[in-house]
């Protein structure tokens, strides 16, 4: 109930920052006061804010749990993409005054047929980015509140929808500078305090991965799916009636709705094909899911850099750097800020191995954030502290996913309906709704999974043009136009492919389902090879040039 | 009939434009002739084909320019030459010179053709500049209008408060710098704000400070370019048409934010209001004559720049106040704030 309280008392503060946010300057004299320019400290909160999703807030630690260290590499990387935004693209995007990818694409080549290809790409990236938002939010709402996931989901997608349509991006800037605020706050306070209270045995344990793979006390878990798990020891459940089931080791399958209580010391089941919690698999500091770890930590690593400079809702905040220095300054600051956050699931996803591992049975580490406060802190101050880190969550997914709906919309009725007067709060709307239906049958789907898909399309779409644009001035129209479309569909379909589809064996699995590795140099070598057939238009070494000089 | 479209396509910047050779060729290749040159008034400019001597054609063409007719010439090799006149609005403007025995009436009728498209080239250059020129005294036609005003503010107050005159006045100063700039046609929000801000101080004075200001800006719209001078006449006409006449204090708000990829500027006053009616014959040009300064102008320069859908919204009614909404997107191609 108080976790309720938090999460109204986040979206009603938020609204009311939005809505009010900028100060009313009320005599001529506070005139240059108003209209005196963000700061760049501001706007690098106003960027951090903005990023960091329901996928660092929940994912990161779910996946830590779940997958191991080498999940660590997703911070890595989503850091890692400013350096390539301060290094490549932050500059010259704010000195082109181009707004979004598809205003950049306009200013560089001139051509409204590349706008639109442009904005169906913006579509699909918002898209693949949104559900995973709505799936945490309706994780963390059902959770606390106790209602069903789909209740949670559709929830949230009234309240984000609602928000904008109150005004509540009007001031967007302080909007997401306080949700900056608001997550690293939530996050760290409770985690801190997590640290500070587990006492010394659970910190060497959680820092010793090789202690956590039995439960520490009588723990009850609850199969919310069906599920196949294996044991590797014969473990004496018991039952809700009391009775007790021998479970002999070897793989056993439990039915939706089944509850078995653990006793002290048994050994936790792991699900198939998941790493044995705390073994050696899980300790290497690589990604690994199909055998071949270097490539796949390659391969998601050069999607998460790469595809944040190419997401529509990051791009477009340097917007508000009135020079391309600031754009940069901006950039730096936030890699700093961005730093300092996910110091944070690292902890939660290090003591949930000890203290929660049921989760990973349960098919429910997306929650592990949430949970752990109450597992770890008996009592009011753990109610307390589930109450903030939910808040946290949920004002992670408002304030990412306004800003992926906005730039949706913004999309819809920009670029893809251009001509017709822009109604932007209908096209809201349809996101919304889209992203919701899509967000239903998601439940089982990792949080990144799904935001590596978003950033791998991003990486192999609007990175290339972005940094073949701003950089080569021989890019023309066609080349340009058949690198969206190859990048765009391969990494889409591989991705898609692996989550929907069964994948063959081996080598094919890695490859389609982080196909950044290969998607992106694609990606290039058909722009810069269509590009090298065609000729670039007469004014594009103007335009370049505009792009580079001070 | 694709041959002499594409002539027409590779005329379209006159004779000095990019693609005259590849007219030359297709005129070679229309009249079958061994070559063509196209000439204007200063010698050969293009040509395709096996050309006479330079001396040849220059001969040809002093006579063509002498007489303004065609003229025509046997070679040594025994094939002839001919060169017809090129008028554009009825000047000479060049010639055409075709080699290797080609048909009189032929080179006329291809000279014609040329002629043509040299003069829709001209128009259309022409078209342009009217376009600018047009922009450009729009622009021009505020000024006046608000130097009379503040001037006569100031004179005001020179005896009665000269300290806040010398303010006043170093304030136009800076104002005037701004609207009299040569720096483009654009500017930013920011830079528009600090213009309504000079207006804004000066008005005051006028009206005793009985004026109450609320200016909301979110910094991110504060960068976005706009054209010239959009919010200070709005803001102008509130003043003069909404506040000037009403009782008491009157309250203007001017507030900007972010819609997405539009940047939208409200500018809002309690005053008198008008009659929708009258709203709506003032942004179609048709108002009484001295209320028709502000507003059109305006609504016209923004749909000039934007497109037909963005113009002003202006929500009025009788005693209930004006609101007026600037709805721009934040980057259209070309608008760049110097």
């Amino acid at each position: 109930m108080i976790s309720v309280l938090a999460i109204g008392l986040v979206v009603v503060t938020s609204l009311v920052v939005g809505i009010y946010g900028v100060r009313a300057a009320r005599s001529t004299s506070d005139f240059l006061v108003a209209s005196r320019r963000v700061s760049p400290n501001w706007n690098a909160m106003a960027i951090a804010g903005e990023y960091l999703s329901a996928a660092s807030v929940l994912g990161l630690a779910g996946l830590l749990l779940k997958n191991g260290l080498g999940t660590m590499w997703y911070a890595v990387g989503f850091c890692a993409g400013y350096v390539a935004v301060v290094a490549l693209v932050a500059g010259p995007m704010r000195r082109s005054g181009a707004f979004t990818v598809p205003d950049f694409a306009e200013y560089r080549l001139g051509a409204p047929r590349l706008r639109k290809l442009c904005g169906f790409v913006v579509l699909v990236i918002m898209l693949l980015y949104l559900v995973p938002q709505f799936k945490g939010a309706g994780v963390v709402l059902a959770l606390v509140s106790g209602t069903p996931y789909w209740v949670g989901v559709l929830l949230a997608g009234i309240v984000v929808s609602g928000s904008i349509a109150a005004g509540g991006m009007r001031s967007a800037t302080y909007v997401q500078a306080f949700h900056y605020v608001i997550k690293l706050l939530f996050i760290a306070v409770p985690a801190i305090y997590l640290v500070a209270y587990a006492g010394p045995e659970v910190r060497a344990q959680a820092l010793h991965p090789e202690w956590g793979t039995h439960f520490p006390e009588t723990t009850p878990v609850e199969f919310t799916v069906d599920t196949r798990f294996g044991l590797d020891e014969p473990v004496t459940v018991t039952a809700p009636d009391g009775t007790t089931i021998d479970l002999a080791a070897g793989d056993h399958t439990a039915s939706e709705g089944t509850r078995y209580v653990f006793p002290e010391g048994a050994a936790v089941p792991h699900p198939q094909g998941l790493p044995d919690l705390g073994g050696e698999r899980w300790s290497t500091p690589l990604l690994d899911s199909g055998g071949y770890p270097l490539f796949e930590t390659w391969s998601t690593l050069l999607a998460i850099t790469l595809g944040c400079m190419g997401l529509p809702h990051v791009i477009m905040r340097f917007h508000t750097s009135p020079t391309a220095r600031t754009a940069r300054r901006v950039a730096v600051g936030v890699i700093a800020l961005l730093g300092l956050f996910y110091l944070f699931p690292v902890v939660y996803g290090l003591l949930g191995r000890v203290l929660t591992p049921q989760l990973v049975l349960l098919q429910g580490t997306d929650t592990v954030a949430v949970v752990l406060p109450a597992q770890a802190v008996p009592g009011s101050a753990g109610t307390i502290l589930t109450a903030l880190v939910a808040a946290g969550a949920f004002g992670a997914f408002l304030s990412t996913s306004s800003g992926l709906l906005l730039a949706l919309a913004g999309g819809l009725s920009h670029d893809l309906f251009q001509g017709s007067v822009p109604r932007l709060r209908l096209a809201v709307a349809v996101g919304a709704c889209v992203a919701v239906l899509l967000a239903l049958p998601a439940e089982a789907i990792d949080i990144n999974v799904l935001v590596v898909w978003a950033f791998t399309v991003a990486a192999s779409t609007f990175c290339p043009l972005l940094v073949l644009g701003i950089w080569w001035r021989r890019l023309t129209l066609p080349g340009a136009a058949s690198g969206l479309i190859v990048g765009g569909v391969t990494a889409t379909g591989a991705v898609g492919w692996s989550i929907l589809l069964p994948t063959p064996p081996g080598w094919a699995t890695v490859l389609l389902a982080q196909p950044a590795a290969w998607t992106i140099p694609l990606a290039f070598a058909t722009m810069m090879a269509v590009s090298r057939l065609t000729r670039p238009p007469d004014w594009a070494e103007h335009a370049v040039l505009r792009l580079h000089s001070p | 009939m694709r041959q002499v479209h594409a002539l027409g396509v590779d005329l379209r910047d006159g004779l000095h434009g990019r693609s005259v050779h590849a007219a030359a060729k297709r005129l070679r290749r229309l009249l079958s002739a061994d070559g063509v040159v196209l000439a204007d008034l200063d010698g050969p400019v293009a040509g395709h084909g096996g050309r006479p001597d330079p001396e040849e054609v220059e001969s040809l063409l002093a006579q063509v320019f002498e007489y303004g007719g065609n003229a025509r010439t046997r070679l040594g090799d025994g094939t002839t030459v001919c060169a017809v006149p090129l008028t554009v609005a009825d000047e000479l403007a060049g010639a055409l010179v075709a080699c290797g025995d080609p048909v009189e009436s032929d080179v006329e009728a291809a000279a014609a053709l040329v002629s043509d498209s040299l003069d829709h080239a001209a128009l259309r250059r022409a078209r342009d500049r009217i376009a600018a020129a047009d922009l450009r005294t729009l622009r021009a036609q505020i000024s006046p209008h608000f130097v009379h005003n503040a001037l006569a503010v100031i004179a005001a107050l020179v005896r009665t408060d000269p300290d806040r005159a010398r303010h006043l006045l170093s304030d136009f100063a800076d104002y005037l710098r701004y609207g009299f700039s040569e720096k483009g046609d654009y500017a930013t929000v920011a830079d528009e704000l600090e213009a309504v801000q000079t207006y804004l101080e000066l008005q005051r004075a006028r009206f005793h400070d009985r004026l109450d200001i609320t200016v909301r800006m979110a910094p991110e719209v504060l960068p976005v370019a706009i054209p010239f001078l959009v919010v200070q006449p709005i803001v102008e006409n509130a003043i003069r048409h909404g506040l000037e006449r009403k009782e008491g204090r009157g309250h203007i708000s001017v507030s900007g934010f972010g819609e997405g990829p539009l940047c939208v500027i409200e500018i809002e006053d309690d005053g008198v209001g008008m009659h929708p009616e009258l709203a709506r014959s003032l942004l179609a040009g048709t108002g009484p004559e001295s209320r028709s300064i502000g507003l059109a102008n305006v609504d016209q320069r923004l749909r000039a720049v934007y497109g037909p859908e963005y113009g002003l919204v202006i929500e009025t009614a009788l005693g209930e106040g004006t609101k007026v909404t600037v709805r721009v997107p934040r980057f259209t191609r070309g608008v760049v704030a110097q």
